[in-house]
């Protein structure tokens, strides 16, 4: 018997499986051209799964990964709409790591840029052949029948046929070659509020996290890992260790030298995972630190910031802007430094592995079950696809768990052992082995005319970029890095730009919103101290800054972004801010990213050190919207991550490690912080695009600049007020 | 004779280390997995059950000390999980990855049934201890104020 359909079947607590016999399997029509031949099979996997049950129930795959953000709600509730089904009746499934569900790695908020218009097509697939199934009975045409909340209805005589009827001649109809999708006015679910699906389970604590996954006979694991990057393992000894009742062993894991493997480190064997956390401590553990342990994040801030304060690598170009700055009626200049942050999310990184001879065996937390397949297959010397991977909700991910060097320890002390094994990390494994938000730091000059216009835009940028990852000899972030320095919309007609030394010394890896972070904070506070230098309301000098645009190509996505931003101006009161009390302020910022357009507007109260953000109006443009409510939670939660990483969260390395542990010492928002957010979504019908990140970007720059609207104090460093770790 | 304790309703007996956190004796040995791992310390509040109705952090509180005690999780809150937190909970859409929540209602249920009408302030002092990295916390805070209403209304 196969074991991956005894564990799933049998096995795995709070998975459940569909019973019954599905009975209609939908691919999308480029799939079917795929399978008579028209198309190779290689040239599109894009593939989602609809299951029909003789008694209508309907199940509706998702292949991108759940952390939390809505996806397997969103694009499940597309297939749904376009098939006329009625959500009552539609469960969800999380789809296991397999191509027929199209790119499953999940990231760069392009789940539903991606995957809307596969998943309604699949769904209006699906449609057009139940209709023809019900033709076929009624023996009239498809045009005189219709799809009505999981009925095929006959037009002439008003009879009707459920779904789990038709479903069995559906599976034999032809599949269209271009199903109709329905008009904007016609959708039942698209852009509403929808309730998530698996809400109730939540509230209940039957939500199945990656964390919880049980199998008979499994052991648990815990691991403490090399501090440095690039060392190594100098001295162990087990012996308390393994005095300690139930633990059954103690596994070396070598670090495992690709960007997604192990660091690193010794793991612990016992009955359960409370054994093994007190075992881990137990081990007597010396390292070899190498080249890494210089690594002073104090230092190497202020390195950066010589760095962008001097001349580096051109990588863009254009106008003359020597000559810019030679006629200037005034210049500006400042520099804005940020640390690294660590994700955190409420999950700690956890899976089960179980590696036999002939199978091997994951769940996980992931964003990413195909990097896991890639990376188990070459660890193990086996073809990537017969490495199973069930894809488990993740407790949070914000970029952390596209990385699976978590999975792969689990998958060495499996293959040591012989056994199942949960692997969990401790919170501080967690906070001090991370693939880390960029340190980084940018300096612009910008010039003047009379007017107040900018005429010259001078940007350095220096941090380890995530190219480090996979290049660790790389000096300095690439020009593709810096693409939204070049590309931004500020209409500049001067403008050069930068790249300054700086070599990675950690893991750098994608964070809620990546770069986006930091290029939001220094294009959106430079244009406020701009702005004040030039005696002029914030809010008319950037519009100015993007009428200034006079490229062709860039004029729609300059009306988005200034209609967003003028829908936070009017909403926060902005017109009315002379009459605010004292030592209160108004700040505004505009970013790009990820395909959306987000404005912020952030009203403080400032009481010398203290920084109290009374209310945030957000405004997105993010094309269509799949779930109104959705979609709002995205927003909120990008405040509260902009919040963190604005006032407080930041990694510190001292002599190549990690020095914070836990949340005592990675101060991450709390309740009594929450500010009153009003979230404003556009009604558009541009195709949808990035919900999940583009939020974060703009909420510290506008925080800058509400700060010093309040109190004349201007923070350029991120975050504003570090802890002293 | 051997020690226990009763959770949700039910007599378990205590067989394992004395010192194990009630966490773990609930995840790995009786697999209630609804209650979560996040610091282990006592920091961010995932881990929240009720001993004899108190909330309290199951990451750092030995099984030696519950000796029987009367421990509630989320799995027992409610008959039928609809107590007016999980309620409010469902009608403001609150959880985003969920991972927390269950700590953070049953850190609210503990506090509402002590301060039935709070003020928003007295739901932020209560609630500080409970961690929310995808940020719902706005969402929460009304979920909160919904629930005492109802209970309330049914008082």
């Amino acid at each position: 018997m196969n074991i991956s359909n005894v564990s799933r079947r049998n096995f795995l607590k709070g998975a459940s499986i569909a019973t019954g016999g599905l009975v209609i399997s939908v691919a999308l029509p480029a799939n079917a051209l795929a399978e008579k031949g028209i198309l190779p099979k290689s040239s599109t996997t894009l593939n989602a799964f609809i299951h029909l049950e003789e008694n209508g129930d309907t199940v509706i795959y998702c292949g991108r990964c759940e952390m939390g953000q809505g996806i397997s709600t969103a694009l499940p509730s597309a297939v749904a709409d376009e098939m006329e089904a009625d959500w009552q009746r539609v469960s969800v499934k999380q789809g296991d790591a397999d191509e027929k569900f199209g790119p499953q790695a999940t990231g760069g908020s392009a789940s539903i840029r991606v995957m809307y218009q596969p998943m309604r097509e699949a769904g209006a697939t699906a449609k057009a052949m139940l209709i023809a199934a019900a033709a076929k009975v009624w023996k009239t045409s498809p045009e005189n029948c219709f799809a009505q909340s999981h009925f095929v209805i006959n037009k002439s005589n008003q009879q009707r046929l459920g779904y789990g009827e038709l479903a069995s001649i559906a599976a034999n109809m032809p599949v269209p070659e271009k199903p109709i999708l329905k008009k904007k006015n016609d959708f039942n679910y698209i852009g509403k509020k929808l309730p998530r699906h698996d809400q109730g389970e939540v509230v209940v604590g039957k939500r199945i996290y990656g964390v919880d996954t049980k199998l008979p006979g499994l052991k648990y694991a815990a691991i403490v890992h090399c501090p440095v990057l690039g060392g190594s393992l100098k001295s162990l000894d087990k012996t308390d260790a393994m005095k300690v009742k139930g633990v059954s062993g103690v596994v070396e894991i070598p670090r495992f030298d690709i960007p997604f493997g192990s660091i690193g480190g010794v793991a612990v064997v016992a009955d359960n995972s409370w054994t093994a956390q007190q075992a881990v401590k137990k081990l007597k553990v010396e390292w070899n630190l190498g080249e890494n342990a210089v690594y002073n994040t104090k230092e190497y801030k202020q390195q950066l910031v010589t760095n962008v304060e001097k001349p580096s690598t051109l990588t863009s170009e254009r106008g003359d802007l020597d000559n810019a700055f030679k006629t200037a009626k005034n210049k500006v200049s400042a520099t804005y430094t940020g640390g690294h942050l660590s994700h955190a999310p409420m999950e700690p990184n956890a899976s089960v592995v179980w590696v036999q001879k002939d199978s091997c065996e994951v769940w996980a937390s992931t964003q990413s079950p195909v990097d896991i397949q890639k990376v188990l297959g070459q660890y193990l010397k086996r073809d990537p696809k017969d490495i199973v991977v069930h894809v488990a909700m993740a407790g949070g991910a914000f970029g952390r768990k596209f990385k699976c060097d978590y999975v792969h320890e689990a998958a060495v002390i499996s293959a040591k052992t012989g056994l199942p094994i949960q692997l969990i990390w401790s919170r501080e494994e967690d906070m001090r082995t991370g693939y880390y938000h960029s340190i980084n730091a940018q300096h612009i000059e910008a010039s003047m005319d009379e007017e107040g216009n900018v005429t010259g835009w001078l940007h350095r940028a220096a941090f380890p970029s995530i190219g480090s990852l996979f290049n660790p000899a790389l000096e300095r972030a690439s020009k593709d890095s810096l693409a939204e320095v070049t590309n931004h919309l500020f209409g500049v007609e001067n403008f050069r730009a930068e790249s300054g030394d700086a070599k990675a010394h950690t893991r750098i890896g994608w964070y809620r919103a990546v770069y986006a972070i930091f290029y939001g904070f220094a294009f959106g506070t430079f244009a406020d101290e701009l702005a004040q230098k030039s005696g002029k309301d914030t809010l008319s000098f950037i519009n100015q800054l993007f009428d200034n645009n006079k490229n062709e190509a860039q004029q729609a996505q300059v009306q988005r972004a200034k209609d967003v931003l003028a829908i936070v101006a009017n909403k926060s009161g902005w017109h009315k801010r002379s009459n605010l009390p004292k030592g209160q302020g108004i700040g505004l910022a505009v970013h790009y990213s990820f395909q959306s357009y987000v404005a912020m507007a952030v009203h403080v109260e400032v009481n010398g050190d203290d920084i109290k953000v009374l209310n945030v109006d957000c405004a997105i443009d993010c094309g269509q919207v799949l779930n109104l409510d959705g979609a709002t939670a995205q927003m909120e939660g990008a405040v509260v991550m902009g919040m963190s990483l604005a006032l407080s969260t930041e990694i510190t390395f001292k002599d190549g490690a990690v020095v914070n542990s836990n949340f005592h010492d990675y101060p991450v928002m709390r309740i009594t912080d929450m500010p009153n957010v009003n979230v404003h979504i556009t009604d558009s019908d541009e195709n949808p695009t990035g919900l999940g990140e583009p939020g974060v970007a703009p909420f510290a720059p506008a925080l800058s600049n509400a700060v010093f609207a309040a109190a004349g104090k201007r923070y350029r460093d991120l975050p504003f007020k570090p802890l002293a770790v | 004779m051997q020690q226990s304790m009763i959770i949700n309703g039910k007599k378990h007996e205590i067989d394992v280390d004395g010192d194990m956190p009630l966490l773990w004796f609930l995840r790995d040995r009786l697999e209630f997995t609804g209650t979560k791992f996040g610091c282990g310390s006592g920091l961010c509040g995932a881990c929240t059950v009720h001993v004899n109705g108190q909330a309290i952090r199951s990451c750092v509180t030995p099984v030696s000390s519950l000796v029987d005690q009367k421990i509630t999780t989320i799995e027992g809150l409610s008959e039928n999980g609809d107590h007016p937190l999980q309620q409010a909970w469902l009608n403001n859409n609150v959880p985003q990855c969920g991972y927390c929540q269950a700590g953070q209602i049953m850190n609210a249920a503990s506090f509402l049934a002590i301060n039935a009408a709070p003020t928003e302030q007295e739901i932020d002092t209560a609630m500080q201890g409970n961690i929310c990295r995808c940020g719902t916390y706005q969402r929460i805070k009304k979920a909160i104020t919904e629930a005492a209403d109802t209970l309330s209304k049914e008082a």
